[in-house]
């Protein structure tokens, strides 16, 4: 291909990619069905710890964060960037199944850009849960020392753990088409939560947790988090957090776009 | 690089399909031996029932679906190994009109448009004049949840015109609709064909291949059985039939023996006899005549010629609209 040819190609798949993820955005702010697992919930089970666990903060080995909110905001960041991702695998299950699937695999559009378009769109509702549960957690007395870049790191972690999660919600989806199968993976979704130091510290996590969560890579994203929040090294490493979570989204990625193959020669 | 079509016959055709054949994991021999080739500007019938094969056909047509034999060429590009260049050539619209419902008819259009690589301003510009010309500018901003089937048919169509395609997959297109829809969704594709676009289009109503397509392809059990265009198809069934209504019941058996000179006479009610003659409605004049010779007054003659219905029944055994053993894929 010559360099103005792959230029024109770059060009029209990058056009292809906004189009669906602003499709991707559009469609599922329309869905209440969608907002309310996104946002609401992860903001309920914030305000339940907020007000009855805080005690939590005084076992020995918790971290000194100020207050709990703060500890545990990156955590239900995490919990709605999970929720994202499996409403995004739904939303492709429901593609397939009533037929518009079909519509975009008879474009010419390369299979990549429309897992990416779809990443896309789910890594800006990543940034948009970010922004309302920090304010949230600010709102409820969270103090983060990280500052403004610690916030904006957090946003990008955010969105990162989005894609991931978008990019593993395809791969499921586009490996068995189902509808009614990617609705019933939402337990899945906590026990992705609760191998991760989501809302406790590793350090206070049973042994088996713990174990698991060494090779959970969200175990990094989240503490990631809490080490731009409150720039504090000894909470996590932010560019562990970053190197987990872009790996991550390639290698969901990776294995979406095979899923796709996979379905169209089947 | 992309290889140009191989002949003149080639060229000239813009389907090509030869031996096409799609057998599911399980076994399920959906596609066995297909063979069609389709010339450029024709209106092309697939007429089958449901399971057939014809929507599995035309998925490999489309670049849904790989052949497991066979080859086929759309828009002289193989639709294997050369899939992009096949998709954007052609228009799709399948069965069910599948649009999504929280999006609205403008942004289906618009996203259609990207997706086939058009610019943003073009792309809006295009939308508008596909709106106009299927009649939606009023429900351009309506969510599709809201649209009729006959709205939802009509935008599917124009998003399948987008890109200006030469070649138009219709899957089903009036499946469902009300004989009004349906009669204006018609129209429009003879339009569009007028304006030098292929149609391929699948269908189940009879009456439906009679009314659009210049030649039908009856596909039965994976295989064509029967192609022709209509008329030739029709001559399967026998000669066309004259039925001529006597108003006096009691000269039936004089005209039947008059008649005989003209073709095979059969009873068909009482004080009525269908004459089946090569001339179709040629034999009108001369049988008039001989019943008036004969002073046997006529009440009624109507030409009876075979109907796809008749055809299908003629080669497959049964009708059309039954469904046969095997799913739908």
């Amino acid at each position: 291909m010559s360099s103005f040819a792959l230029e024109r190609d770059v060009a029209t798949q990058s056009r292809v990619i906004v189009a669906l993820a602003k499709r991707a955005l559009r469609v599922q702010l329309r869905r209440a069905q969608f907002l309310l697992p996104s946002f609401l919930l992860p903001l309920l089970l914030l305000a339940v710890i907020a007000s009855g666990t805080s005690a939590a903060q005084q076992l020995p080995g918790f971290p000194s964060t100020g207050s709990y909110v703060g500890f545990v905001v990156p955590g239900t960041i995490m919990q709605g960037t999970l929720l994202a991702g499996l409403m995004a695998g739904i939303a492709i299950a429901g593609d397939i199944e009533g037929g518009f699937f079909d519509r975009l695999l008879s474009a010419p559009v390369n299979r990549a850009s429309i897992v990416l378009g779809r990443v896309l769109g789910t890594a800006l509702i990543g940034v948009a849960q970010a922004i309302l549960f920090l304010s949230v957690a600010l709102l409820l007395g969270a103090d983060f020392s990280g500052g403004v870049i610690g916030v904006a790191l957090t946003i990008l972690l955010a969105a990162l753990s989005a894609a991931a999660a978008a990019g593993l919600g395809a791969t499921i989806a586009l490996r068995t088409g189902s509808l009614s199968l990617m609705q019933n993976l939402f337990p899945f979704v906590f026990v992705l939560l609760f191998t991760a130091p989501a809302f406790f510290p590793r350090a206070l996590l049973n042994p088996v947790l713990e174990t698991i969560s060494v090779v959970n890579p969200l175990s990094y994203v989240v503490e990631g988090m809490r080490g731009a929040l409150f720039e504090n090294a000894a909470l996590g490493s932010v560019w562990g957090g970053f190197v987990a979570g872009a790996g991550s989204v390639v290698l969901t990625c990776l294995l979406a776009v095979w899923a796709m193959r996979s379905r169209v020669q089947s | 690089m992309v290889t140009p079509p191989s002949s003149e016959d080639d060229a000239a055709a813009t389907i090509i399909v030869e031996q096409l054949e799609r057998v599911y994991p399980g076994g399920l021999r959906a596609v066995d031996g297909v063979d069609l080739a389709v010339a450029a500007g024709e209106i092309y019938g697939f007429l089958g029932p449901n399971g057939a094969g014809k929507s599995t056909t035309v998925r490999i047509l489309t670049t849904l679906l790989r052949p497991t034999g066979g080859r086929a060429q759309v828009a002289g590009y193989d639709v294997v190994k050369q899939a992009s260049q096949v998709r954007r050539s052609i228009g799709v619209a399948l069965q069910e009109a599948a649009l999504d419902p929280l999006m609205s008819g403008r942004e289906l259009l618009q996203l259609q448009g990207a997706l086939h690589g058009l610019r943003r301003g073009e792309s809006k510009r295009r939308a508008e004049e596909l709106l106009e010309r299927v009649d939606l500018v009023a429900a351009a901003d309506r969510l599709l949840n809201t649209y009729s089937g006959g709205m939802r048919r009509r935008l599917d169509l124009a998003m399948a015109l987008v890109h200006r395609p030469s070649v138009l997959f219709l899957d089903e297109p009036t499946t469902g609709l009300d004989p009004v829809s349906r009669s204006s969704l018609w129209t429009e594709l003879r339009n569009l064909n007028n304006e030098g676009t292929t149609i391929f289009l699948t269908t189940q109503y009879l009456e439906e291949a009679e009314q659009l397509a210049d030649r039908v392809g009856i596909i039965d059990h994976g295989r064509i059985v029967a192609e022709g265009t209509p008329e030739e198809l029709g001559r399967l069934v026998g000669e066309p039939g004259l039925y001529v209504k006597l108003l006096d019941e009691s000269q039936s058996e004089r005209a039947r023996e008059l008649l005989a000179v003209h073709g095979a006479v059969s009873d068909r009610t009482a004080g009525g006899l269908t004459i089946r003659t090569a001339l179709g409605a040629q034999a009108i004049a001369p049988i008039v005549r001989t019943l008036d010779e004969a002073r046997i007054e006529v009440d009624a003659v109507e030409v009876e010629n075979p109907t796809l219905d008749d055809v299908f029944i003629a080669v497959t055994g049964h009708r059309a609209d039954a469904d046969v053993a095997e799913p739908s894929p």
